[in-house]
């Protein structure tokens, strides 16, 4: 186990006639170098479990395990475990505070107190890493990017901790077709080239569900289901009573499976499907 | 939503003290206030208290929050105490220590003293316990009305105190928000000297101000694509209706009161 929970429950604002219990009984545990989905509707709790994740909210029961060790069990230990788990929050960009791309970036390695020169060498690759230039963007000021621009430049100021394990909260959020492509190739190349792991939450499965290895699904503060995607994405009409639809070729392909075609439903991109069907036609003889 | 409700002491509730014209709970809660502090018994004290607890009875407000309001009174109280103990003189000596006396004249006027304050808190509790502060600003913001004719622009200033209520709890999220997304990255807020800790919130206020200033900017424009004009005559959605229920219950509560100020017991 790398990373996990056990019996993880949280309650917002206990003991008030406000209280809400956002997570019950939520137990899992992914590997080193996984790529996991977290998906469920809005409210059913993504937010507060990433932030359990890396210590920045507290369970009222249950714990959150690392490499076997409970997170938060004491302070200094917390500090150098955010160091190693980055998160990336949602429309992250709203949370920007420097005057400059460079300081935006420079927080985080900053904060690992890194003498300047390497300070700057780790905006630098940070910003190589999210495909922007850094001497045409160093300088800019973060507020006025676009917003495709803006939310790279969020992820790079998280990358430049250098983490072992990135968490992305909705990370595609606003962000039109292109932007949207762009940030999972990023993620697939951050993955599979550099060997992170990578957790990222969504209410609305695009292509995200073709680069997972293994789902987790919340409904209402409960782990409803968990495992390979493979066989999360094959509950189809139980995805669907939780409101979750599968992205739209792998709809199309559940239907002409249905229609009695022999086709392979656990397809997730436009390109897949394509030769998919192609196989199909060679095979199928009416 | 129900999030920013949370700021001030308000404690939903469905009881009759919740339900009440806010106006009429202000305009009591001045009633009481003025005859608590002219009340000279302690019987009568002891009646008001005693009307106090029924009334938090009445809106069920669980009791640990009433220990709660009084709190911040404690070390007034306790001051307040000392000083009576030691400096009034007068009655028979209780306690002598050195040249210094405790004598009981002291002691009386200072417990009355204290009580006194405690019912004072204990009302002015109840009253943000039952009601919004949305409402209790509005409420506030009529009282207010008659000083247009010496100049305050009423209407706006009830309608600052509003927006700046409904802001707070935003404003505290954004914080919370901010130091999670700083904390997230690296950021030390909880080790090191004070000076350290100190200079680590730099950070976070510049930003805050940044997105005070554009709600501020939103909201305004917001407010004027919706027709608000400074100095036009506004009503409301929410009609600030009075029912006979209303004055009924403030009729039982002035007589109540004369009643127990009158004669004592
Ligand atoms: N800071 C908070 N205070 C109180 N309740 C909260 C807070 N944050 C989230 N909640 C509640 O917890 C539940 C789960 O929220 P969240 O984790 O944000 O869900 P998701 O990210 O899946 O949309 C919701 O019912 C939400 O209203
Ligand atoms: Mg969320």
């Amino acid at each position: 186990m790398f990373i996990g929970t056990e019996k993880l429950t949280h309650t917002y604002m206990p003991g008030t006639p406000f209280a809400t219990e956002a997570l019950q009984d939520v137990s899992f545990n992914l590997q080193q170098g996984e790529f996991a989905l977290i998906i469920g509707p809005s409210g059913s709790g993504k937010s507060t479990l990433i932030q359990h994740l890396n210590g920045l909210l507290r369970p009222t029961s249950g714990r959150v395990l690392f490499e076997g060790i409970a997170v938060g069990s004491n302070k200094h230990e917390l500090l150098r475990l955010r160091r190693r788990i980055g998160l990336v929050f949602q429309i992250p960009e709203e949370q920007f505070f420097s005057e400059s791309v460079f300081d935006e970036i420079a927080f985080a390695p900053r904060n690992l107190g890194l003498d300047e020169s390497e300070v700057e060498k780790r905006v630098n690759e940070s910003l190589e890493k999210v495909g922007m230039q850094a001497e045409k963007f160093r300088n800019r000021h973060p507020f006025r990017l676009s917003a495709g621009q803006k939310r790279l430049v969020a992820i790079a100021a998280v990358l430049s901790l250098q983490p072992e394990v990135l968490i992305f909260d909705e990370p595609t959020v606003g962000l039109d077709a292109i932007s949207r492509k762009n940030l999972y190739n990023l993620l697939t190349a951050l993955n599979q080239k550099d060997g992170l792991t990578v957790i990222i939450s969504t209410h609305h499965l695009d292509q995200a569900a073709a680069l997972a290895d293994s789902v987790l699904v919340l409904n209402q503060g409960r782990l409803v289901m968990a495992g390979p995607a493979e066989n999360i994405f094959n509950k189809r009409k139980q995805l669907y009573e939780l409101g979750l639809t599968l992205p739209p070729v792998t709809e199309i392909m559940h239907e002409l499976a249905e229609k009695g075609l022999p086709v392979k439903t656990a397809v997730y991109t436009l390109q897949e499907a394509r030769g998919e069907i192609k196989n199909m036609k060679r095979r199928y003889k009416p | 939503m129900s999030r920013s409700i949370i700021l001030g002491q308000y404690l939903p509730g469905e009881s009759l003290i919740h339900r009440l014209n806010p106006r009429l709970k202000i305009l009591t809660l001045v009633l009481i206030l003025i005859l608590l502090f002219t009340l000279e018994t302690y019987s009568a004290l002891a009646a008001f208290l005693a009307f106090a607890l029924l009334l938090f009875a009445l809106a069920k407000v669980p009791f640990r929050y009433l220990l709660r309001g009084l709190r911040p009174v404690l070390f007034i109280a306790l001051f307040a105490l000392v000083i009576y103990f030691f400096f009034t003189s007068g009655g028979i000596v209780l306690v002598r220590i050195g040249f210094i006396t405790v004598e009981s004249e002291g002691v009386i006027e200072g417990l009355f003293i204290v009580t006194r304050l405690a019912a004072l808190v204990l009302f002015s509790l109840l009253v943000t316990l039952t009601t919004t502060p949305l409402s209790l600003t509005h409420g506030m913001g009529y009282f207010l009305k008659p000083l247009r004719y010496v100049g305050l622009p009423a209407e706006e200033v009830a309608m600052i105190m509003s927006v700046s209520l409904r802001f707070i709890p935003t404003l505290m999220e954004e914080s919370q928000r901010l130091m999670r997304a700083q904390l997230a990255r690296g950021a030390d807020f909880e080790t090191g000297s004070i000076f350290r800790k100190a200079r680590s919130l730099v950070p976070l206020i510049v930003p805050l101000f940044v997105s005070a200033f554009r709600r501020a900017d939103e909201l305004a424009l917001a407010m004027e694509a919706r027709c608000y004009r400074i100095g036009a005559k506004r009503t409301r959605m929410h009609e600030d209706v009075i029912l006979p229920r209303d004055w009924a219950v403030l009729a039982f509560v002035i007589m109540l009161l004369f009643v127990t100020y009158t004669f004592g017991f």
